[in-house]
Formats: C-alpha cells, structure tokens, sequence
C-alpha cells in the first residue's frame, strides 16, 4: 500500500518517441541549390520522351532513364498557376504564419513538371486563378549567397526565389496547362 | 491452383556505408540489372512489391518515391510492405498465383546510415512493456546469445568461428576484443551498411523463355512466434523450424544456405533450426552479419540462393529472411533447379 | 549550403490499455505486480492479452506475484545508450517472479559478478509511480 494508492484505474499510457536522423543532401539537389544561388532554374530533359523536369531528380520518371548534367536545360522564371489554395494558418506550436497566405503549384515556361507549394503575393487571395502567369521574385544575392533559407533538405524554390507575383500577362488558355494540374 | 514459379533475376548495389545520392537514385542499377538479366523490360512486369522501413529515413511515406524507380507510368499494379524485401517476394510469388500475369518484381531499399538503427529499432517493440525501456536489438541479440550459452548448445569459440570465417581473421584474437553487450562482440553485430536489390519472378513457360536455369520455388514459408521474449524458449528458433519444415527444406539435400542472420549466434540457431549440416556452404556471399541494410537483407539472402543456381551450376538451395527481436518472424524459400 | 543536417523527429501518444495491461499497470502504481492466468494455469507476468500457446483470451481478473524472483536470462551492457534505464554499467535481465510462470524483461542493477542465471532478485520501485512499465526502476540483488 502506498499513499499513491486510489480507487482509479489506470487507463492510458503517454508515449513520446522521439529519434535522431541526418538529412544528407544529395549531389543532385545540392547542385540544383547552387545554380538556384546563381539565379538559375535548371532542369532536365529526358533523351527519350523529351519531357523537363524540375527540379532534376537525375532520372525520368516515366521512361525510368537515368540523366546526368549533359541532360541539363535551362528554365525560364515566369510560370502558370495550374492549382491553387488558400491556407488558412492553424496556430499550432512552432507555426510561424499568422495570416492567411496562398500556396500554388506552378508550370515554369520550358518545364514539364510542375512544382508545388510555391507562394504568391501581390495580389488579394479571391483575386488569384488558375491560368494566370506570375513571375519570380528572387532573394537578393547577398541573401541567396548566405548559409539561411537552403531549409533541412537544401532546395531552392522555396529559399531564392522568396515567392511569385503576377506578371500582368493574359492568362493561359486552360488547354495549355490541365494536363499539369498537380 | 498452383503454378510454377521461378526467380529469372536478381541484382544488388554493391553495399555502401553512407550512399550520398537519393534513395531512388541508389535504387536503378538494381532494377536495371535484374531486368536485363531476366531479359524482361518495366512493359513485361505485371504486378511490383516494394519494401523499405519509414523509420530508417524518419520520414512517413518516405518510400512512395522509390516507386519512380518503376517508370510507373501508364499506371501499374503494385503493392509495398514496411518489412524486408523477402516479404515484398512472398506477395509477388502469392499474386503470380493468381493466374493472370505471369512476370513480378519485388525490389528493396535500406539507407541505415541516417539514423541509429539500435536506437530506432526498439520503436518496433511492445509498446507498452518494451519500447519505453528502450532496449534495442543488440541488447535483445545478446539475450538470445547468453540463453544458448547457458544451456551449453553454443560456444563464445563457435561464435567467433563464424565470425573468422566471414570477416576472416583468428577465431581465437576475435575471443580478446571486448564485449559490447556481453556476450556479443563488436564483431559479432551486423556491419550496417545502405544498399537496394531486385528480384524478376516469372512462372511456367515464360521463366523457361527467359531463363536458362530457373531458380525454381519449391517451397516458400514464413512464421512468427511469439513477441515477448519473457514467454519464449530464446535456445530455440520454432518459427524457423516450422518454416524450415512448411517449405520442404528436409525433402532434399540444401547445397547452398543464405541465412539472413545478423549475429554470428543467429547462424548456429538456424542451423539447427534448418536442420542443416556441416556439408551445407552457408552464406558464400558473406550473409548478414558482412552487411546489413535492414529491410533488404532477407531478398538479398534469396537473390544469392538464387543466383546459385541460375549461374552457379547447384541444384537445390535455401534463402532465409527474419524480422522481429531474436528471431521472431521467419521465412524460408527453398530453391530448386532443373 | 550545408550538406548536412540532424533533426529529431518527435510525437507523442497517448495509449489506451485495456483492463489487462491497465490493470497490471494500476497494479505497478499501487506497488504491487499483477499477473494475468492461462486457461491452463499458467501465469503471465507481464500480463499477455491472450495465452501464446493456444491464442485464447486469457481468464478474467488479474492474480498477484511477489516483488522477488529468478533470473532466467541476461546480458550485460558496458556501455549504456542514452536512453536506456540506467546510465552505469547494467545487465539486461529476464526475471521469473515468484508466483509467475513466465520472465519479465528490464534492467537489473547488480554488479557484474552478481548477474547469473539463477541469481534472487527483487524489484527496486520508482519513488514516484504513475502507472508505466518503468515504476519498476529496475532490479536489484535480493540480499541486498
């Protein structure tokens, strides 16, 4: 018997799991982050379907053909939305964001692959669509030069180029771009 | 209905300590190259297994973009298990049953050099009597190590002969270095190391097309014993047994044994689990214990069975795959060719 | 860029126990060990949900076990890990309590010489005890 002793039951147990890991920045996503510091997109073309994917991943994925530098093509930082959202931030702990923002999933002119999680400003959320053309707004040098913003993995879309903008062109005609929603 | 089913094909990554470019990555000469040696193409395959374990790279659905590894596109049939490879096997050997496809692949990849796989493998223990004690597999091996001691069925000199004849060396310099978690020595561990394997499954008529002499599955069992360890005779392996049994490891003399044992104790234990004798050349390629990328280690044990017979010359081999703390869960898949 | 980065991947649970191992758990709180009993007789410490052998539930109601037993299996750690249940020199140990009819794992806190096969041991309660496998602190030498 001790002092400790009640009539309740005991009925759940906490568990906190918590365990170490590295992230080892691979060769191919850690020349990507360099050529992003430089202000360049560059993304692969697949010798067999011709498709580009960004950012390079050293393989394609639908002809599984292996691809190296030599498969290297430039892609342009003007874009289309295909997806959008508009995130309304949940004050959770360790959440940074405070107001509502937009995530969007890109087609860069010249890529094949869309990218996602890609944030637009510059214009009021209901405003935003899928068809219209934004363009980058780059860190600055200083900024992309320093050791900050490569984030756990070392990418780059999310670090240099800090988000997008509309460019004021006309909208991409939706047959241009639904194969690329995702 | 049943049919006959063969491995056509099989290849591995030389085995690295720390491979530096991505999973994926890592994984394509070893798709590539059971391909090519089944002489099939990505078009060919039917149905694909994949294994890995999420908790080796920290991320959830970590493995989903192994799948890229598959060109999966049109999309294809697949399936993926959280377990060694052997498992990914055993689901493709079960789905080529079905009497509609007639090629599958099963692949694998383990990266162990991101996390400390001694840490993150008590995370697959009871969780409420085991895992917040945090013992972790080592420790657990060396429970199951000290039972067979004690009850005089193996010796610190056995083990350590095993050890000489993998890792080369003196059995008895082995018997100076010091305990890590007595009784096993630092070099009576795994060797961790990070490595992805394939494996093309064919059956009937189109392994004879492809291949000339089919690694033929004769019999394929896996069994699981109980978790606890407090409730199991650790000096006995009975999943092992069982398996052993269920697959017809007995019908026939066993040529070449790959055991997917990680401490050199395990391989005694199945041994006479397995029933297999002094004539038995167990682990030609170095087994477990020279390298172990986790979840690929049991597909690799079969991938070398194999082999043994596609280009080796033998007739009747056995690949062993495990899971579990000491010994738990087993499979055994018995080989046979023409 | 650093090529490398460590991060700690964390999450908490909160885990249901059912009356078996809630009440070997409520059991350990209160100071006491708690069994759970086979269709045969045997008893199960820890408790098991379902007998090994036969995979039948096992019978309602817990029994009690003392709080002293038998070594029936052990390894020594030299070294312990960061998290493991002492930070000196420990052996792991499967202990059949007295009463039990199966071993209990967890850490034994005895020098080397006293860790054998068939030592007495007892167990050394946390001071506070929450209901969780570690209000048993550890083992400890019988006569000690």
């Amino acid at each position: 018997m001790t002092d400790q002793q009640t009539d309740e039951k005991v009925a759940f147990m906490p568990q906190m799991v918590n365990l170490e890991y590295r992230i080892v920045t691979s060769p191919i996503h850690q020349r990507f982050d360099k050529q992003m510091r430089e202000g360049r997109i560059v993304g692969q073309k697949c010798p067999s379907c011709g498709l580009v994917f960004v950012p390079p991943k050293g393989f394609c994925p639908l002809c599984a053909i292996v691809m190296t530098e030599k498969d290297e093509v430039a892609v342009k930082d003007t874009a289309t939305v295909t997806s959008f959202t508009v995130i309304t931030p949940i004050q959770y702990q360790g959440q940074k964001e405070r107001e509502e923002y937009v995530l969007a999933n890109l087609i860069l002119d010249g890529a094949d692959s869309s990218i996602g999680q890609q944030r637009i400003e510059g214009i009021p959320h209901h405003d935003v669509r899928m068809g219209m053309r934004v363009k980058a707004v780059w860190a600055t040098p200083e900024e992309r030069a320093g050791e900050e913003g490569g984030g756990m993995r070392g990418w780059g879309l999310t670090a240099a180029v800090k988000h997008w903008e509309p460019s004021g062109e006309p909208d991409t005609p939706r047959e241009q771009y639904q194969e690329h929603i995702l | 209905m049943t049919r006959d089913i063969a491995i056509v094909g099989y290849a591995s990554t030389p085995p690295q300590t720390e491979v530096r470019e991505t999973e994926t990555q890592m994984l394509f000469p070893a798709v590539n190259e059971a391909l090519e040696r089944a002489g099939v193409t990505r078009k060919d395959v039917g149905f694909t297994c994949s294994a890995s374990c999420d908790y080796l790279s920290g991320a959830p659905f970590a493995f989903v973009q192994t799948l890229e590894v598959t060109g999966a596109w049109p999309p294809i049939s697949e399936s993926h298990v959280e377990m060694d490879g052997a498992w990914a096997l055993y689901e493709a050997w079960v789905r080529l049953h079905h009497g509609d496809i007639d090629v599958a692949l099963a692949f694998a990849s383990g990266i162990t050099s991101r996390c400390n796989w001694r840490e993150v493998s008590s995370v697959q223990l009871d969780p409420y009597y085991l895992m917040p004690l945090w013992v972790d597999d080592v420790s657990l091996a060396a429970l199951q190590a000290q039972a067979l001691i004690g009850s005089g069925k193996i010796t610190e000199k056995a083990m350590a002969e095993v050890v000489a004849r993998i890792r080369g060396g003196d059995a008895a310099a082995l018997l100076d270095e010091p305990y890590v978690v007595e009784p096993l020595r630092a070099h009576d561990t795994p060797t961790m190391t990070d490595a992805g394997a394939a494996i093309i499954l064919a059956t009937g008529d189109k392994a004879r097309e492809l291949c000339e002499h089919p690694a033929w599955i004769a019999g394929i069992d896996h069994r699981s014993e109980a978790h606890y360890p407090g409730v199991r005779d650790l000096t006995l392996s009975n999943a092992a047994r069982i398996a052993g049994e269920q697959a017809g490891v007995g019908k026939g003399p066993i040529e070449v044994a790959e055991l997917a044992a990680q401490f050199s104790h395990e391989e005694l234990l199945l041994r006479e689990a397995l029933g297999l004798g002094a004539d038995v050349d167990v682990n030609p390629s170095g087994g477990t214990l020279a390298s172990n990328p986790v979840t690929v280690s049991g597909l690799i044990r079969i991938g070398e069975a194999a082999n043994a017979i596609i280009d080796g010359g033998r007739k009747r081999t056995l690949g062993h795959a495990s899971a579990g703390p000491c010994l738990q869960q087993n499979l055994v898949c018995v080989l046979e060719g023409d | 860029m650093a090529a490398e980065a460590s991060w700690t991947l964390e999450f908490p649970y909160r885990r249901s126990l059912g009356p078996v191992v809630g009440g070997f758990f409520t059991g350990l709180r209160d100071g006491k060990v708690l069994g759970s009993r086979t269709r045969d007789g045997r008893v199960l410490v820890p408790p098991l949900e379902y007998d090994p052998e036969t995979g039948e539930s096992v019978q309602d109601g817990l029994v009690e076990v003392a709080e002293t037993g038998v070594v029936t299996g052990w390894a020594w750690v030299t070294e312990p890990m960061r998290k493991h249940p002492l930070d000196h020199a420990f052996a792991w140990a499967l202990v059949k309590l007295d009463g039990a009819d199966s071993s209990l794992l967890h850490a034994l806190d005895a020098p080397r010489e006293a860790v054998s096969t068939g030592a007495r041991v007892r167990i050394r309660w946390a001071g506070e005890r929450k209901g969780h496998i570690t209000d048993i602190a550890c083992f400890e030498q019988e006569n000690s």
